[in-house]
């Protein structure tokens, strides 16, 4: 198959065509058949009717046959490429899409979740689509699908981009307040970036941290070791703070190792010399791209900590911003903002009770959304049963710096 | 030609006087009367709804009024405009007025009955309005109600339920005094063959009130009872199912467009062989095309659905049949532009609005096909192409033949004439105003936008202004046109028995008409409804 046609909306705009250029037609002939007969047969030129027709067997008969024939041939070609967008090709890529008040979540088959739909170019996707609360619709123009996301019910669009970048997705059934900002994209990528970005996001959830991946896949680790047993080259160890001799345009100096200063080694790794090691690193340029380089450094400075549960990238995820906002600006949801330390008036089992937001608070908060309900705001928030107690800490932990 | 002072006819002649001889009172004009001062009303406050919702969206982000607002605004819009206005409009007003004079008779078969569904329709209005103003807040669910949005949101979405079961009752009520009227009160030589097209249409419409209301009435109740009670019905979690909801609503809620369309396909029948001076073309198939449109009508319903997560086998059926129910509405189209040939064109206002009917009904009717394709739907459903589709078919379908009917048959009821030139100035503003603004929204649906949306992405930016600048135009149009109809009809020139030239029974009695319509002798017919030899306008 041509990689690069996008078959939904062709099979889509195939339809679309065919009925709204021949109803265009249709249009204009009623039209000007109207004008030209009021135009001709007006009263101030006819002060009578120069006929008294009452109707024409013949001319009832075409007109009713040769529309029926016209309309069926649109139903034909509506169905016949309406299979185009029900029969998914061999091959396809799954991903889990779950509508809910008022964001997408999106799953891909290693267990990774995401709220924006990241997917290669020239690849049939087949998204399996379900809701979590209420009825949702997943619509992406661009491909001109879409269907409704129920809870409880399973249902399935397919599409193939044409070209990298950005596609909208609307959710297309009214869903309530935030309907309208249910929206999210499709992020077509590459076939390697797609597969960079897949392969990372597998060890992103569990094992060794992201960094440490890296640094096996680019190969780091053939010189550098972390335990001082290398003549190579460096050890890496938890680096943050250390300081180093090092030769840098012919001059020496002492430096400290930050962020900056593993940057540049990365990037241009003759430019500063450590003493005591010979100058044979590669420098590293785009195949490295600035995420990955980030997610390296982190590691380097920090070592295997912290760095497996990223507290906001969960928040992004499980769609919270949705309906809490961050810049203090009202919203369904009570804001994040300053939330730690706030008092807030909740209703406990229809007790009325003054609570100090606390990480215990938020927790529960969290696990139990509607055991206790911020006065002023519907209780509508979907419990979160999927995230692990180390997943909710990272969370609570990031909120309480809001 | 002397000047009136007051109304003559039925407005004096009554039982009882003063507001007691109108609110107890059993004569089909003077219910029809009060049917369309509450819809007129109706509409005004729903078009303003309708205005407010266009200003929000004129730009991205906030305009006027937050999101929830914004979503009880559209709901209550849709409801008014569906439940209090579309659906007893043409019927419960004009047929009132005038189904039994059109057949020769006195009255409707039950008058009780009949004053018992205006009240039904005025318990029900009330309701809404206490659901629209009180307790927890208007209801935000959108008009179609659907689950399990509509069984978990706080606003008075069961009020708002029980006053669309109430206003059922009388869509009920009516359609049974309705074909009751027309199978046994026809008077003599009203053969089935010789009932204007507006009787037939008024037939169809009552069968389907009679048939598919019941649907609504209980679909509204089981939301009440999920809501009261949590009875699961629609919850998958205990074993019910929320596409079922969908089928259930619909079920009724697509055979109530036709119940809004329809009626205005009658009065469209009437006006255009009465500016041509000629026969309308085709009676037969008009007619037969009346009770194909409602029987077709009924089987279509799941075509709102194709992307519900419905069968595909399903969506194949009722794609099939929707465009079968498309044959019958190209028929009558070409039978109207087919009656012009060879007429006596008279281009009086109630002509404009018929003509502006039939561009604007084809509008709707062939962007329906494209809704009616299994393909193509998946990507115009849910956007506001349907938006614009329905306001086509609706508004510039049965609110232009409402508009029709009032320019055509007022005078017959008041005794006084409106001025033309006025009549046609607020149409010309109210037809471009609102083509402008539904095929921009039209256009818009086709680039995306589901429907809605009280925000939007900056790509939609321009067609919303362009939309919300022709509401607008329309809006003037609208005043233009209420303002000219209620000075004429109050002050205007007195007018006749027969000011248009018509050939129905109405234009042989007096304007307005009597108590009783016909005096002391039932009419006896002896030609159809369209035979103009011989019938001449009376000046005024």
């Amino acid at each position: 198959m041509n990689p690069l046609v996008n078959p939904t909306a062709q099979a889509v705009d195939n339809v679309l065509i065919y009925i709204f250029g021949f109803s265009a037609l249709l249009l204009l002939g009623i039209t000007v058949a109207t004008i030209y007969l009021v135009v001709k047969y007006r009263r101030s030129k006819y002060p009578e009717p120069t006929s008294d027709s009452h109707g024409n067997m013949w001319l009832e008969a075409i007109w009713t046959l040769l529309p029926t024939l016209i309309v069926l041939t649109m139903f034909w070609y509506g169905w016949t490429n309406y299979l185009g967008l029900r029969n998914v090709p061999e091959g396809a890529m799954e991903v889990k899409a779950v509508g809910r008040m008022w964001s997408w979540q999106f799953e891909y088959g290693n267990g990774r979740t995401t709220n924006k739909l990241y997917a290669p170019i020239g690849k049939p996707i087949k998204v399996n689509i379900t809701a979590k609360d209420v009825l949702h619709s997943f619509y992406i123009p661009a491909f001109r699908i879409k269907s409704d996301a129920v809870p409880g019910m399973d249902t399935y669009v397919w599409f193939q981009a044409p070209e990298v970048g950005s596609y909208d997705i609307f959710c297309a059934e009214f869903c309530g307040t935030g309907h309208a900002d249910m929206i999210t994209t499709a992020e077509i990528l590459s076939t390697e970036d797609f597969e960079r970005w897949y392969t990372e996001g597998d060890v992103a959830a569990t094992g060794p941290s992201r960094g440490k991946q890296l640094l096996e896949k680019h190969g780091c680790l053939g010189c550098h070791s972390f335990d001082g047993s290398s003549s190579i080259a460096t050890t890496f160890d938890i680096l943050k703070g250390t300081k180093r001799k090092i030769m840098s345009d012919g001059v020496e100096k002492e430096v400290e190792v930050d962020a900056e200063y593993l940057r540049r080694s990365i990037r241009a790794p003759g430019a500063d010399l450590v003493e005591g090691f010979p100058p044979i690193m590669p420098a590293y340029g785009d195949e490295i791209n600035e995420a990955d380089l980030d997610e390296i450094i982190t590691f380097l400075l920090n070592g295997e900590q912290k760095t497996s549960i990223n507290g906001n990238k969960l928040i992004e995820e499980n769609g919270c911003l949705g309906c809490h906002s961050t810049d203090g600006s009202s919203s369904i949801g009570p804001g994040f903002k300053g939330l730690g330390g706030r008092t807030s008036e909740v209703k406990r089992e229809d007790q009325e009770l003054e609570l100090k937001v606390d990480a215990e608070y938020l927790r529960r908060a969290i696990r139990d959304p509607n055991h206790e309900i911020v006065e002023g705001y519907p209780a509508i928030m979907p419990s979160n049963d999927h995230l692990s107690d180390e997943e909710i800490d990272a969370i609570v932990e990031e909120l309480l710096k809001k | 030609m002397s000047e009136k002072t007051t109304y003559t006819g039925f407005w004096q002649e009554s039982p009882r006087t003063g507001i007691l001889g109108w609110l107890l009172t059993t004569d089909h004009k003077r219910i029809g009367i009060m049917y369309l001062g509450c819809i007129i009303t109706m509409f005004i406050v729903a078009a303003i709804l309708g205005l407010a919702i266009r200003l929000e969206l004129i730009a991205p982000g906030r305009t006027i009024m937050d999101a929830q607002t914004y979503n009880a605004t559209f709901t209550v819009h849709g409801i008014i405009m569906i439940f209090m206005f579309l659906i007893p409009s043409i019927p419960a007003a004009f047929g009132n007025l005038l189904l039994p004079i059109h057949i020769g008779a006195r009255d409707v078969s039950f008058p009780k009955l009949n004053l018992l569904s205006w009240y039904c329709y005025i318990v029900g209005g009330l309701l809404a309005v206490i659901a629209i103003f009180g307790g927890d807040g208007a209801p935000d669910t959108g008009w179609t109600f659907y689950v399990p949005f509509s069984t978990q949101t706080n606003t008075n979405v069961s009020l708002a339920a029980f006053a669309a079961f109430m206003l059922g009752f009388s869509s009920i009520l009516t359609g049974i005094n309705f074909v009751t009227t027309v199978h046994r009160l026809r008077c003599k030589g009203m053969k089935w063959g010789r009932l204007p097209l507006f009787v037939w249409t008024l037939y169809a419409t009552a069968w389907i009130q009679v048939l598919a209301t019941p649907m609504i009435g209980i679909t509204l109740v089981l939301i009440i009872l999920e809501r009261t009670f949590g009875a699961g019905l629609f919850d998958v979690a205990r074993g019910g199912d929320p596409i079922l909801y969908q089928h259930l609503f619909w079920i009724y809620s697509h055979p109530a467009v036709y119940i809004m369309i329809l009626p205005g396909m009658g009065v469209i029948s009437e006006i255009i062989p009465t500016f041509s001076r000629k026969p309308l073309f085709g009676y037969w198939a008009m007619a037969l095309s009346s009770l194909a449109i409602a029987f077709a009508g009924s089987l279509v319903w799941a075509h709102h659905m194709y992307a519900s997560g419905m069968s595909d086998l399903a969506i194949l059926i009722f794609s099939f049949l929707t465009f079968i129910v498309a044959i019958p509405s190209a028929i009558k189209v070409f039978n109207w532009v087919s009656t012009l040939y060879k007429g006596s064109i008279e281009l009086a206002p109630p002509m404009w609005f018929a003509l502006a009917f039939i561009f604007n009904f084809a509008i709707g009717g062939l962007g329906g096909l494209a809704l009616g394709a299994a393909a193509s739907d998946i990507h115009l459903h849910d956007t506001t192409f349907v938006v614009g589709h329905f306001h086509y078919v609706m508004f510039g379908g049965g609110g232009f033949a409402l508009f029709a009917a009032m320019h055509y048959w007022l005078p017959k009821f008041t005794g006084r004439m409106y001025n033309h030139k006025m009549a046609v100035i607020g149409w010309a503003l109210l037809f471009v105003g609102f083509n402008v603004t539904y095929m921009a929204m039209q256009a818009v649906g086709i680039m995306g936008m589901p429907r809605r949306y009280y925000d939007y992405i900056p790509e939609f930016t321009t067609l919303n202004l362009v939309a919300t600048l022709g509401s607008w135009v329309m809006a003037v149009g609208l005043i233009i046109m209420f303002a000219n109809l209620w000075h004429g009809l109050r002050k205007g020139r007195p007018v006749g028995k027969n000011p248009w030239g018509g050939a129905t029974l109405e234009w042989d009695i007096p304007s307005p008409p009597p108590l009783e319509n016909f005096g002391e002798e039932d009419p006896v017919v002896t030609k159809g409804p369209y035979e103009f030899k011989g019938v001449v306008a009376d000046e005024y």
